[in-house]
């Protein structure tokens, strides 16, 4: 096992240096610091070379990432010019930000992933299984910003119009107050759960149909098991084991910063900042970003990885 | 292992697997729902400008911000452009770039995963890791590196998608390259001669028809999706070319007072996104090679 996690550490290293290579040579390609200093040359050719000794822009694309990697290294994850702050106080407030959504979001989805997965499997083709069938096709084809958006005119303008009420907040209420945080957090984490479960309980339904009619579960019934138990204890846990993977990189992508729903909310965290950094182009703040992205992406597929091997002792890693 | 030798269903007829599979597809009642919704979807999209008077960039100003009357069935915009034309020809760029995307991710994942199935080795390595290093990054960066430089224009963008979207197909196909090249079949195929391009694409590639069929129909849906977020972003298609996502990013500051303006684009969207899966749940069980039902 132990063996198994440093392995895979050891082999992801190289991919996570080629990915961050890339991130970096992409966006600096992307851009020209000197756009503006150019225009008035030769007046302001002192600014000018401070630009070029900034940024590096007298070494190759290619050689540029290195004294960032250099840096990085030894902690020094640079200064975001966008928010004005250093990265790593960036990446600690907004991603606090970012996991007040996406800590909820994931395991209310992941709850209702489970009880309408069972619950469609033990009721296929039931009324009940149509209708969520129905709604998780309708929710698989919304795209996210759509359906963000709809929820903010909906209680934001709509349901205030009918009844008077507004319980909701569509963007964050800046103060300490633990009821308006609630307030603001409601609509985007619904958002979140509602496409994530849509996803889900569609692959959750199909793994639970399929060990439901298994030869197993049959015999469980017949030596007279509670329905309850071979459901619950049985039939689930092999269910479950498909869906861990999902679960695994649906809640790194959520970590990471959910671009577009905390977009559509004008939600402080890293979703914004990224999108930010990367009009600007803020090279620190989007190397930071990734490198955190990208560390919580390869950390939970390999948890997904070992959860696998705990919920089912036939896979062995090794 | 003994297999199971399976009864020729029917009244002692055997018939052929496409037969089977179009019997089967056309049993699928959301498949054709889906089929049906797509080729109304299409024919309004691409006759729909021309049924109208209007012109997609002609400037009324007199009549801003109309509401649906007869000669703007959708409405018009803040400078008075007919929301119908442009709504229609907006569906009709994006069902363009979905398309181009769908070919493009295609024809890539096929190639690179047929190559890293049949060649293994360091070929294998290097399509594999180029897959996981494309799993890392987050898609947000390339979409928007890429998007930000290539992506004003409708090819541009589906370029950026495709070079996102081609690593499932890849790794279907490669899969299956793998499973079949050390079959009989195969090693028949090469021991009379057959050079590895003709093995893999005439008899390799056959057997991995339907669930590429099956990813395309998806792939459409996932790119019309992704351009209208990128729109969303700021980082689509730029105007004065219409696609549902730019039109949706337009009219979303006005969403208040006219909600019809962003609900009707979207709308497009989502029917599109479900028509294609309903086609693509269809194709998944009309084309399952295991299955003898008709």
């Amino acid at each position: 096992m132990l063996t198994y996690v440093v392995r895979r550490v050891l082999t992801t290293i190289p991919i996570f240096f080629a990915a961050l290579f890339l991130v970096h040579v992409g966006v600096s390609s992307t851009t020209d610091p000197l756009a503006n200093s150019r225009l008035c040359l030769p007046r302001c050719q002192a600014g000018y070379d401070m630009l070029v000794e900034k940024y590096e822009l007298d070494k190759s694309i290619w050689q540029r990432p290195f004294t960032w990697f250099g840096h990085a290294v030894r902690g020094d994850f640079g200064f975001s010019e966008v928010l004005g702050a250093p990265v790593s106080k960036v990446l600690l407030e907004r991603g606090g930000n970012t996991a007040i959504l996406a800590v909820p979001a994931f395991l209310l989805s992941a709850l209702l992933a489970v009880l309408l997965s069972v619950y469609s499997a033990r009721k296929q083709y039931s009324r009940g299984d149509y209708v969520l069938t129905g709604f998780s096709f309708l929710g698989l084809a919304m795209p996210t910003f759509f359906f963000g958006l709809f929820l903010q005119v909906f209680f934001g303008v709509w349901f205030q119009h009918w009844t008077g009420l507004k319980p909701f907040y569509t963007s964050l209420k800046r103060d300490d107050s633990w009821l308006h945080l609630l307030q603001s957090a409601t609509l985007p984490i619904l958002t979140l759960t509602i496409v994530s479960v849509a996803a889900d309980s569609r692959f959750g339904r199909a793994s639970m149909l399929e060990v439901v009619n298994s030869d197993y579960i049959r015999t469980a019934r017949a030596k007279g098991l509670s329905e309850r138990t071979v459901i619950w204890k049985h039939a689930l846990r092999n269910a479950l084991i498909p869906l861990v993977t999902l679960w695994a990189l649906g809640f790194a992508a959520l970590l990471g910063g959910s671009v577009i729903t905390e977009t559509v909310f004008s939600w402080p965290g890293l979703g914004p900042a990224f999108i930010a950094a990367l009009s600007k182009p803020d090279l620190d703040l989007v190397m930071g970003i990734s490198i955190f992205a990208a560390t919580v992406a390869i950390v939970f597929n390999l948890v997904a990885d070992i959860l696998y091997g705990v919920l089912d002792p036939r896979i062995r890693l090794d | 292992m003994t297999e199971l030798i399976e009864p020729v269903s029917g009244h002692g007829e055997s018939r052929s697997f496409a037969r089977l599979a179009l019997a089967r597809f056309t049993s699928h009642r959301l498949a054709l729902l889906g089929a049906a919704g797509l080729i109304l979807m299409v024919l309004a999209f691409f006759t729909g400008p021309a049924l109208s008077s209007h012109d997609f960039d002609a400037v009324d100003i007199v009549n801003r911000l109309a509401g649906p009357s007869l000669s703007h069935p959708f409405g018009t915009d803040e400078i008075g452009r007919d929301l119908f034309v442009r709504t229609m020809l907006g569906g009709q760029y994006s069902i363009r770039v979905a398309v181009l995307v769908a070919f493009l991710a295609t024809a890539l994942g096929t190639v690179l995963g047929a190559l890293a199935g049949f060649f293994g080795r360091a070929t294998d390595v290097v399509v594999s890791q180029l897959i996981n290093v494309l799993l890392i990054v987050p898609s947000f960066i390339v979409l928007a590196v890429f998007a930000n430089r290539y992506g004003a224009s409708p090819t541009g963008i589906a370029v950026v998608l495709a070079t996102l979207l081609w690593t499932r197909i890849a790794r279907i196909v490669r899969g299956v390259v793998m499973q079949y090249k050390e079959q009989e079949f195969v090693l028949a195929a090469r021991a009379v001669g057959a050079r590895p391009a003709r093995i893999v694409a005439r008899h390799i590639l056959p057997n991995v028809l339907g669930s590429v069929l099956v990813e395309v129909t998806l792939l459409l849906g996932t790119a019309i999706v992704l351009e209208s977020t990128l729109s969303f972003l700021g980082l689509g298609v730029r105007p004065p070319i219409p696609t549902l996502g730019n039109l949706i990013q337009q009219s979303k500051g006005a969403i208040d007072d006219a909600p019809l303006r962003v609900l009707l684009p979207g709308f497009f969207v989502v029917f599109f996104v479900l028509c294609v899966n309903f086609l693509g749940d269809g194709l998944r069980d009309a084309l399952d090679p295991k299955s003898r039902r008709a």
